[in-house]
């Protein structure tokens, strides 16, 4: 109805398409994964669509996760143990659901906190083609390379953040390693030391009063 | 709103973004719930709505409101750091159905991604070349401030480096110290045992 009213179909008419083609889509999430458990993640994708799967384990044990990417017919498409960090591309080759998991379940008592990015589609272009009469103008191409500039910025952003928050998270769990380790061997020094001492002489305290006991 | 995860019906999922100050972060859900009759989702359940609950880093509430089965939710960051976002069904059946789960479809933006609400306003050529500048310079500002925020993040990283440079150092002098004046006093303790024992 919206398309009909303007002639030349201007802005309304390529919103509305995006709006309906929309099959692009970028999921990022960060989330805590408890110890020995699972979380899956469903998506569904049309078939052709090039989609990107990347993920990052950000603190938690020795920083690793199990990933797993499933198609719609349950054929695995992407299966890692104990990784820290990887990122894998596939173009969806049926329709259907996909899905992919983390797993924590090798780990006991630490929990990981995983950020993984989805990313389904290319993004729509900045200025359709659809309902142009004419080539982009200079300002036009300007922006879309600033957007695609600021896109890779984000972009780089992002995994500097996500090392960062890596690195910081192991720098403190050295820290806390450090002061309790060092504490608890200065204390072990000490109370092994004094102990010896004691318990050399109750050796020659006894000794003596066998050897008495002997004599009589 | 196209990703989607299950979780149990009493559960609760918090996601955790971290995030700079004066940051607006919207969210949209919808949630359906599994049905043991027809052993699929419902496309709808009356009365099925989500308790959504925003913690800043401080562990003040910002946002904790109960929703209906679909909806959106914003809320803008006033300290940098770890925000948590929680989603809890408000389905209060005590003895949980074995199966019953409910599936959530999700998608946070973080900053930048006002693009579509701004542009329907656009009704020529220079107001569309506005517009599209202004979601630039948001672009450019959101980036800006992240980086402010890596720059404390990383002061911070440094700070805990060097603390436990400085520790190691400390720690080891002071046993080395231990180390020393216990075993005088342990050589000093046994010869004053001896000698008064006459063992020696």
């Amino acid at each position: 109805m919206l398309l009909r009213g303007y002639g030349t179909a201007g802005p309304w008419g390529w919103l509305t398409l995006l709006l309906v083609a929309c099959t692009a889509w970028a999921s990022e999430i960060t989330f805590e994964l408890p110890d020995n458990a699972k979380q899956c993640f469903y998506e569904e994708i049309v078939r052709g669509t090039k989609c990107t799967l990347e993920f990052q384990v950000i603190t938690g044990g020795h920083y690793d996760v199990d990933c797993r990417l499933e198609g719609p017919d349950g054929a695995v498409l992407y299966k890692e143990m104990k990784k820290q960090y990887d990122s894998f591309t596939f173009t969806a080759s049926r329709n259907g659901t996909y899905k992919f998991c983390f797993s924590n379940e090798f780990s006991t008592f630490t929990h990981k906190t995983v950020y993984f990015d989805f990313q389904v589609g290319d993004d729509p272009p900045l200025f359709p083609r659809e309902n142009r009469a004419t080539a982009l103008t200079q300002m036009e191409s300007a922006c879309v390379s600033i957007h695609e500039a600021l896109k890779s910025v984000i972009d780089y952003q992002t995994h500097f953040r996500l090392r960062e928050a890596q690195g910081r998270s192991r720098a403190e769990d050295l820290n806390t390693r450090v002061a309790y380790w060092s504490i608890g061997e200065a204390i072990i020094l000490l109370v092994v030391s004094i102990g010896q001492v004691f318990l050399l002489k109750s050796f020659f305290s006894d000794k003596r009063t066998t050897t008495t006991r002997v004599a009589s | 709103l196209a990703l989607y995860f299950h979780i149990g019906e009493r559960e609760e999922k918090c996601i955790i973004e971290d995030i700079p100050s004066d940051t607006l972060v919207v969210g949209n859900y919808k949630v359906q719930r599994w049905d043991i009759h027809i052993r699929d989702f419902l496309e709808s359940a009356p009365g099925l709505g989500m308790f959504v609950t925003v913690s800043s880093p401080s562990g003040e509430v910002l946002l904790s409101k109960l929703y209906g089965p679909q909806a959106m939710f914003s809320f803008t960051s006033y300290h940098t750091g770890e925000h948590i976002i929680c989603f809890q069904s408000n389905s209060t059946r005590i003895a949980v159905i074995a199966g019953s789960k409910l599936r959530i479809h999700l998608d946070i933006r973080v900053g930048e991604h006002f693009l579509d609400e701004s542009v329907i306003q656009a009704k020529d050529k220079v107001n569309e070349i506005n517009v599209r500048l202004e979601h630039l310079i948001e672009q450019i500002h959101h980036v800006t401030k992240e980086q402010d925020y890596e720059r404390e993040r990383e002061e911070k990283f440094r700070k805990t480096s060097e603390e436990t440079n400085s520790n190691i150092l400390w720690w080891a002098i002071a046993q080395t110290l231990i180390l020393i004046s216990v075993g005088i006093w342990q050589i000093k303790s046994l010869r004053d045992f001896f000698i008064a024992k006459k063992l020696v």
